[in-house]
Formats: C-alpha cells, sequence, structure tokens
C-alpha cells in the first residue's frame, strides 16, 4: 500500500477523474474555479506595489480584483496549497533532488516562454486550467476557442523544439557510463511528514476561526498539488507530445477528466440553480491561446506542470515561474495603457453554452466536442506510429 | 545482471526536462546499430514514464527492467 501510493505515479487517468470532481465540488462549494493564472498576476501587481507602483488605476487589476494579500485570497491559497500539496509528495516519495539542466540555453528557453505563456494565458483569460479543464465544464465558449488556439501553438512549438540549434547536442558518450552514488540515508519523508502535519493543523485553524473560504482553498489547493505531483499532470505533454512522439496518453486522460468534470459540473449547476463562471471570447481568446501554447512549450511546462516540477528540484522552473508572472503583469498592464483591451477584447462577448443552446444542449455540444477532440487524437496517434513504421521500414 | 552485456553508448540526461529525454532516447537509438545496447541516466520524473514507454512504442526493446538509482532511473535499450 504504502509502496503504490508514495512510490509510484499514479494513473493519469484516475488523477484527472478525480481533480475533474474536486474541482466540480470546488465550484459547487464556493463559486469560484479551480484556477492559478488569475493570481499569479496579482502577485505582479503585489510585488509592484512593494516598489512603490501604484496599480490601483490600472483597469486588469479591478477586473481580477487586488484586494487583500494572497494569504488573503482563497485564490492565492489555492496556489500555495498546490506548491505545499507537490513538496509534500515529493519528500513523502524521497524524489526532491536539485536537478540543473546541463544545456545552459534551457533557463533562456524557459523564462522567455514563461513569460509568453503568462501573457498569453491571461490574455485570454485563464490558462489550461480556467480557459481549459475547469473552464469547459463551465460552458465558458472561450475555452473551446483556448483549446483550438492552444492546439496551433503547440504545434509550433513542437516544430521549434525539434530544431538542432533550440534542443542542443545531448551528452551521448561510447561505453557504460557511471550513474551517480544513491544515498543510503532517506530522511526526505519525515521532512515531507513534518510539512504534511503542519499545514493540516493550518487548514484546522483557519476553518475553526470561521475562514471557510480561506480553508477550502488550502485544502482543495493541497489535493489538487498532490494530484499533479503522483499522476505527473501535464498539461504541456497533452499537445506537444502528440506532435512530437504521437504520445496520447495525457491527452486522452485530460479529455476523459474534463468529461467527467463536465457531468458533474452540470448537474451541480442544475441542482442548486447555480451561474456558471463565463469568460469573454474574443480574438484575445484566440491569440492568447497561441501565444500561450507556444510558451509552454518553449518553456517546457506551463503555470500549473512547472508548480509541481519546481517542487521536484528542477530548476529550470524558477526562471519559468518568474516568467509567468512577469508576462501576466505585463499583459495586466497593456490591457488598457496598451490599447490590448481595445484592439483584441472588446468586440467579444461573454458566451455561455447553457445561456445561448439551453442545458441540454450545452451538456451534448460540450459531450460531442470532447469526443470529437478524442478521435482527433486517436488518429494523430496511429498516423504518426504508421509513417514511422513506414520510414523504419525504408531505412 | 551478469549476462548482460556491457553498454555500447550511455546518454546522460542528468538535468534535463521533458520533452527532451524522450527526443534525446529515441534520436539516439535511431542513429546505433541494430542490436547494439544505450544506456540511459536520468532524473527528471516524467522521464520515469515516458522514456520507457515511448521507446517501446517505437519498436525498441529493453535488455532488463529499469533500475531505480535513488532519484534517478537506469533504461537499458537496444537500438
Amino acid at each position: 500500500m504504502f509502496q503504490s501510493v508514495f512510490q509510484r505515479h499514479w494513473n493519469p487517468y484516475v488523477v484527472l477523474i478525480v481533480a475533474g470532481l474536486l474541482s466540480a465540488l470546488y465550484f459547487g462549494l464556493t463559486s469560484t474555479v479551480w484556477a492559478v493564472t488569475g493570481e499569479f498576476t496579482r502577485l505582479g501587481g503585489e510585488i509592484l506595489q512593494v516598489f512603490g507602483v501604484d496599480v490601483s488605476g490600472w483597469e486588469y487589476y479591478q477586473m481580477v480584483k487586488l484586494d487583500g494579500s494572497t494569504w488573503t485570497r482563497p485564490d492565492g491559497w489555492i496556489v500555495w496549497g498546490m506548491f505545499v500539496g507537490a513538496l509534500m509528495m515529493v519528500l513523502l516519495s524521497n524524489s526532491f533532488k536539485v536537478r540543473l539542466p546541463q544545456q545552459r540555453r534551457r533557463y533562456v528557453q524557459g523564462f522567455v516562454g514563461g513569460i509568453i505563456a503568462g501573457f498569453g494565458a491571461r490574455l485570454a483569460l485563464g490558462c489550461n486550467l480556467a480557459a481549459f479543464f475547469t473552464g469547459v465544464p463551465q460552458f465558458s465558449f472561450h475555452s473551446w476557442i483556448f483549446i483550438v488556439a492552444t492546439g496551433i501553438g503547440t504545434f509550433f512549438g513542437a516544430k521549434l523544439t525539434k530544431m538542432r540549434w533550440w534542443k542542443g547536442k545531448p551528452s551521448l558518450a561510447r561505453g557504460a557510463g557511471k550513474p551517480s552514488v544513491a544515498k543510503t540515508r532517506v530522511i526526505q519523508p519525515y521532512v515531507g511528514g513534518a510539512i504534511a502535519l503542519v499545514y493540516l493543523g493550518f487548514v484546522v485553524y483557519l476553518f475553526s476561526t470561521g475562514q471557510k473560504l480561506l480553508g477550502l482553498g488550502a485544502l482543495f489547493g493541497l489535493a489538487f498539488g498532490v494530484l499533479i505531483e503522483r499522476g505527473q499532470i501535464c498539461f504541456t505533454s497533452a499537445f506537444r507530445d502528440l506532435f512530437l512522439v504521437g504520445r496520447s496518453l495525457m491527452t486522452k486522460a485530460i479529455i476523459i477528466g474534463m468529461t467527467a468534470s463536465s457531468v458533474i459540473t452540470f448537474v451541480v449547476i442544475s441542482v442548486y440553480d447555480m451561474t456558471p463562471i463565463t469568460q469573454i471570447a474574443a480574438l484575445s481568446t484566440l491569440v492568447g491561446g497561441v501565444l500561450f501554447g507556444l510558451g509552454i512549450v518553449m518553456a517546457s511546462g506551463c503555470e500549473t506542470g512547472m508548480m509541481y516540477r519546481l517542487m521536484e528540484g528542477q530548476v529550470l522552473f524558477l526562471p519559468v515561474f518568474a516568467g509567468n508572472v512577469i508576462g501576466a503583469t505585463v499583459l495586466a498592464y497593456g490591457w488598457d495603457n496598451l490599447g490590448i483591451y481595445d484592439v483584441l477584447v472588446q468586440g467579444g462577448d461573454k458566451i455561455n453554452l447553457i445561456a445561448t443552446l439551453g442545458p441540454a444542449g450545452a451538456i451534448l455540444s460540450t459531450l460531442v466536442m470532447l469526443g470529437v477532440l478524442y478521435a482527433l487524437t486517436v488518429y494523430r496517434e496511429k498516423s504518426y506510429h504508421r509513417n514511422f513504421e513506414l520510414k523504419r521500414g525504408v531505412a | 545482471m551478469e549476462a548482460m552485456k556491457e553498454a555500447d553508448f550511455t546518454l546522460d540526461l542528468r538535468g534535463e526536462s521533458c520533452p527532451y529525454p524522450v527526443i534525446y532516447t529515441l534520436e539516439a537509438l535511431e542513429g546505433m546499430n541494430k542490436g547494439e545496447l544505450l544506456q540511459v541516466i536520468t532524473d527528471c520524473p516524467g522521464s520515469f514514464r515516458n522514456v520507457p514507454e515511448e521507446a517501446i512504442a517505437h519498436g525498441y526493446t529493453f535488455a532488463q527492467d529499469p533500475v531505480k538509482n535513488g532519484q534517478e532511473y537506469l533504461f537499458y535499450i537496444y537500438a
């Protein structure tokens, strides 16, 4: 039991179905969704305020409500909870290690990609959570545009990744090389256990002092962090690896998870008569999605995936995190100050499928769309391997 | 272990993040002669799963089961 929970990575299908159900439940309890990049934008604003920049006049910050601090916002605790949950599982499984990329160029690629991904995500009003994994189940049409756009951006990202000057030369040597000497003294699980206890105590404190929304954010954030780390849930790889090497596991698991989440969210919305969260669908969604898709492949990770990789000790994701916050903050500045809103967003509209197609139409069209995505995924995987075998046969 | 022949090439992927472990591994195998043995040393947790799965999906075979060595994994794959 201990072995299979802490030593192995969990099945991504199971993990994403559970994450989908939890995010539907979180919505039912709080009327907000599992999201991270909105909080990254606010973090950027807070940092600017520390340096004396007054951002209260920026329209974007009025829209995403920059009040209090990251410690007094449920969205903030979703983010920190995810970091803690991921770190806890990394330590409990004794898998923390400082991992420095051999290729120095990765730092630059990560930083630049992070900026592009952060900018794109906020332009589209959500990353692969609010405009994808938790956006589709809210029946917000902007997430449909975002999925297509991310696919396009990722396609070009994958092309870039294969270029010689981008990927660099691997360290391939003749003969048998020596692996590292594994440490026999294992202390990480104890540290992980201690962090888990302290954090759970803190969650209990939040609830017992009546800070229910913060407590829920902290608790669900923790659960999401545990899930994405143990399942190695990488949204970046979903499209990218399909284009690169015909790998479909993560794509299929994400589609199945979104299907489960859509059905449950639909029930929650109908039974409790809730209003789904709808974002503007506009040209900005398309442009933002393409930039996001390109940026996450350049950076080797999206805003969600970078969180658990950073906790595993992958140093590459420090510049990616910084880039994400910078990119999101630049977008927040440019929203009104550089006229981004007027050019790309103004012509758009909040389109919710439940409102436009009716409840039955909304869930049916969503299921059909997910079915088509699944079919395309299988088709791409098959055609990649058919071509690969042909090529191999000729060679 | 004793019966296995010495690796002909070693691909040291320590520190590299996805997708580079998969790309490098497949390219290394492609460039080798059939029957030669590649040793892969990797420490990116994502690669513990996608490298062996993709090597097999691309028609390569494993000389032995993956070896967990602390925070890294060792793979032995025939080109």
